[in-house]
């Protein structure tokens, strides 16, 4: 090797630079160094499974934003690597920043060819990263909030939601109030005993643990989750597809089943346990209904065929573009961040309106408070209304 | 490193380093920190909002999807015209500070790592579909639209968009152009630089430069199109691409035939072009990329075979009939084990959707996936991919292996856990004689990926010394000041 060529504008002739022996180049912790001294936030194994090939990019709605690497579950997982390695500070503004800024939605999960667990990275990354004085004032305040079990039963009581019928009778399915759902939409636990006349509500239910989870304490949200199974053994049933899915995680496959999910399976195994459905109309003519898929539901436990199948059977189903994209309600994610969830909203609105839809129906209390307001904001004359009630409905008097 | 003796520049000739013969020429501020005074006027230029500097900020753009390759940028910028580049850049050479051009990081070279730091110039702002003409059979896109924006853009007029790489819904044009992406369509259709009609592209000094146009039959001047194309962002930067189109074709249809080796698989890719067929689609994957892809994709792959030939075509629905009829029974003649039809188009599409996925599928397999793309004479395929397996065994590596075989193109991919000790050196040893093997049979170190940092220390052996000095002559007329993507090719 020479240090020749004429020097003019290289004014700092280099060694040709030897990428397979320069010491920035070591393997990334995250993606399985054996030499350097991890930090410990992150399970290794789920963290080195990213190859970063960006298959992910086109499936995030915070990249779509942005178009930035930063806001990207690649670049996110670049990040969290930088600072299981050290490579970044814990305090960096941009690790507090970009923990905040996924919706959490778990859509590239989806589109993974190599399977990285997404979401259970983002658990692990906002446990850390959320922790003591870092947690976001609205985290904290609901986390702290829906701890508390007898205040949600009173909530729900106060505001009309299905009453508890004592005790968790196995043999039978249950119904789940939820934290959020009792007190805001009531209705809807209401409208599900009527679809599954056979089903309890057992008293003593809290919450199921997704929140915390999802806001920097999965410790206590796996406890409460765990408890939540106790309370209720056999089959429960949710209407909150976020809920669904982290009980699906934690007390295992099978033991929770979303409502759709429930009554397909039920409906197709029993037909004789099926009520007659009659199509919703609208000044004389079939309801033209649209969906918003719940993100955890659709992309952490694969339901998203059995509410469309639901809804073609009561009405004129309309597949927005944007049903399987996350809405931006996410969990606490509008209160946290309201002009990205704005963002990540708009299209849906718009697509609302074009459809002409009379109904867009939600499988979770998040997304149907999210569109709610959206409608409101844009008003865009359709009627947003959670699959429980749309299909009792249809069940007429 | 101005203060060293020149003795401690020139390694022994076992250094491995040795591979490059010539230091690459770096501007002046390699490896130096961008200066705030420049900063100031970078961020007057394409915004404060679109200047990263903080740490965190731009470590997401230390690497791209090459593994192993990491190295942290002064500053990321995302400008959003060619005006804006063109200031960018005239600033960057005025002041000696390398820039890096970016489009998704995507690429599996280490083409887009900024080696020497710098100003990282991402393009995804730039995503304007400005026209797609079925009269003229072309489109004219901005830099950041992705392929599989063009193509579904075309695809709604009832046009193709030819070029078909494994990351057609990540990649931006731009950066296919810059790299000369191939893909799954090569045979019939050949890659990226056969569609490419003419380029907008802003010089290291600032100028802006329109080359080629509208037209088929131009030859006036040089073809700087083409020398563009492939450039991987050391001469130039690509800022708006003419692209030709095709009409689409009326059907396409995909089967799958599954051997009992590779080396099975290949003759018959051989036999099929053998019989007069040109398809659009003619990809392998042996058993570990069977199973890697089954796990992702579960499409009811035969998970014990040896390989999978996946083959296609599309036209008219006679020729396309014809073409598959004869496919299948070369097949079965060089002793495919069971040869299947896709149902439909949705089947189809699964299918290869999932050829496309096999790399980050491999990655279920261990940690770090290397991968590369030695690339043989179609003849010679089945003798290389005998000569692999002998490698990987020789050197104790795991190696998968899928590729284009209708081209040629392998992608022999060895993984690993780098913890287990030596491992990675060998993998890199393993990859030299592919290299070398390739070559020997008259082949080349890579077909569609690109050279990068990645493979810089291989492209003498393929090249030879005059035409790498040509490069590095090419190299200076462009940028004198040397700040584009310093380091590789021809710098």
């Amino acid at each position: 090797m020479t240090v020749a060529g004429p020097q003019g504008a290289f004014s700092q002739p280099e060694q040709e630079p030897d990428p397979r022996q320069q010491p920035d180049r070591k393997p990334e912790l995250g993606s399985g160094s054996a030499t350097a001294t991890p930090r410990g936030i992150f399970d290794p194994q789920t963290l080195s499974a990213c190859i970063s090939c960006g298959f992910c990019l086109p499936a995030c709605p915070t990249y779509a934003q942005t178009k930035l690497e930063n806001s990207s579950p690649r670049g996110r997982i670049t990040l969290m690597r930088a600072l299981e390695d050290g490579r970044l500070d814990p305090d960096d503004p941009t690790l507090q920043r970009e923990a905040g800024l996924c919706l959490g939605c778990r859509a590239c999960e989806t589109v993974c060819p190599a399977g990285v667990k997404y979401g259970e990275l983002l658990e692990q990354w906002r446990d850390h990263q959320w922790r003591g004085r870092h947690t976001p004032l609205v985290a904290g305040g609901l986390r702290a909030g829906v701890r508390v079990t007898a205040a949600l039963a009173a909530g729900g009581l106060v505001r009309g939601a299905a009453r508890t019928t004592g005790p968790a009778d196995p043999s039978r399915p249950h119904i789940m109030l939820g934290c959020m759902e009792r007190s805001l939409y009531p209705g809807i636990s209401k409208a599900v005993l009527r679809l599954v006349p056979d089903a309890d509500v057992p008293s003593g239910q809290g919450c199921c643990g997704a929140l915390h989870a999802h806001n920097g304490g999965s410790v206590e949200g796996a406890r409460l989750a765990a408890a939540l199974g106790q309370t209720m053994p056999g089959t429960i049933v949710s209407t909150s597809g976020g809920c669904a899915a982290y009980l699906d995680h934690q007390l295992g496959h099978g033991r929770v089943q979303e409502l759709s999910q429930f009554l397909v399976a039920r409906w197709a195994a029993d037909p004789s346990s099926k009520p007659r459905l009659r199509p919703i109309m609208i000044d004389g003519r079939i309801a033209r209904i649209g969906l918003q898929d719940s993100c955890q539901l659709r992309n952490g436990m694969g339901v998203s065929a059995q509410p469309r199948a639901l809804l073609r059977e009561i009405g004129d189903y309309v597949e927005l573009p944007s049903a399987g994209t996350c809405c931006g309600g996410a969990g606490t994610y509008s209160m946290l961040q309201p002009a990205m969830s704005q963002a990540v909203l708009a299209p849906t609105m718009v697509q609302a309106q074009e459809a002409g839809l009379d109904y867009l129906v939600s499988l979770n209390v998040v997304c149907q408070r999210q569109l709610a307001t959206g409608v409101k904001r844009s008003r865009v004359p359709v009627q947003v209304i959670h699959l429980a009630e749309l299909l009792e409905r249809a069940l007429g008097d | 490193m101005s203060g060293l003796p020149v003795s401690a520049l020139t390694p022994s000739p076992t250094s491995s380093s040795d591979l490059t013969p010539t230091a690459p020429r770096l501007p002046a501020g390699a490896g130096r920190p961008v200066p705030p005074d420049i900063l100031d006027r970078l961020r007057s230029i394409v915004g404060a909002d679109h200047v990263l500097v903080s740490d965190g900020d731009v470590e997401p753009y230390a690497r791209d999807a090459t593994p192993l390759f990491r190295s942290r940028p002064g500053c990321v910028l995302l400008p959003a015209t060619t005006s804006e580049v063109a200031q960018v850049l005239r600033l960057a050479t005025e002041h000696g500070i390398p820039v890096t051009p970016r489009g998704a990081g995507s690429n599996l070279a280490a083409a887009t790592i900024p080696e020497h730091g710098g100003i990282v110039l991402v393009l995804t702002r730039m995503t304007a579909l400005k026209e797609i003409s079925g009269d003229e059979l072309l489109a004219v896109v901005e830099a950041g639209v992705t392929t599989a924006e063009l193509a579904d853009a075309a695809a709604a007029k009832g046009l193709l968009y030819a070029p078909d790489p494994g990351s057609r819904t990540v990649s931006t044009v731009a950066g296919n152009v810059a790299m000369c992406a191939g893909g799954l369509r090569g045979l019939k259709y050949g890659v990226t630089r056969n569609y490419v009609l003419g380029l907008e592209a802003v010089l290291p000094t600032g100028e802006v430069i329109r080359t080629g146009g509208r037209l088929w039959k131009d030859v006036a001047g040089y073809d700087l199109t083409r020398l563009l194309t492939g450039s991987e962002g050391t001469l130039a930067v690509i800022t708006e691409v003419t692209v030709a189109l095709l009409p689409m074709p009326a059907i396409a249809r995909t089967g799958v035939a599954y051997f009992p080796t590779l080396a099975h698989a290949s003759r018959a890719v051989a036999g099929v072009i053998h019989d007069g067929i040109v398809p659009a689609t003619l990809e392998f994957l042996d058993n570990r990329c069977i199973n890697a892809v089954e796990d992702f994709a579960k499409l009811g792959l035969d998970r014990e075979a040896g390989a999978l030939l996946l083959f296609g075509d599309d036209g008219t629905a006679e020729a396309v009939e014809r073409s598959l009829a004869i496919m299948a029974n070369t097949c079965e003649r060089e002793g495919a084990r069971g040869v299947t039809m896709a149902r439909d188009i949705a089947e189809s599409e699964a299918l290869l959707t999932a050829r496309r996925c096999s790399l980050p599928a491999l990655a279920r397999l261990a940690p770090i996936t290397m991968l590369e793309d030695a690339t043989v004479p179609r003849t010679r395929l089945a003798e290389m991919v005998d000569r692999i397996d002998a490698i990987a065994a020789r050197h104790n590596v795991v190696c998968a292996t899928f590729g284009h075989a209708g081209d040629g193109n392998l992608h022999p991919t060895i993984v690993f856990d780098p913890a287990d000790g030596d491992v990675r050196h060998r993998a890199e040893a393993a990859f030299s004689d592919v290299f070398d093997t390739a070559i020997e049979l008259g082949g080349t170190i890579t077909g569609e990926h690109g050279v990068g940092a990645a493979k810089r220390p291989y492209l003498e052996r393929r090249l030879g010394a005059d035409q790498m000095a040509l490069l590095r002559r090419l190299k200076a007329a462009f940028d004198p000041a040397g700040i584009l993507n310093p380091g590789k090719l021809g710098s």
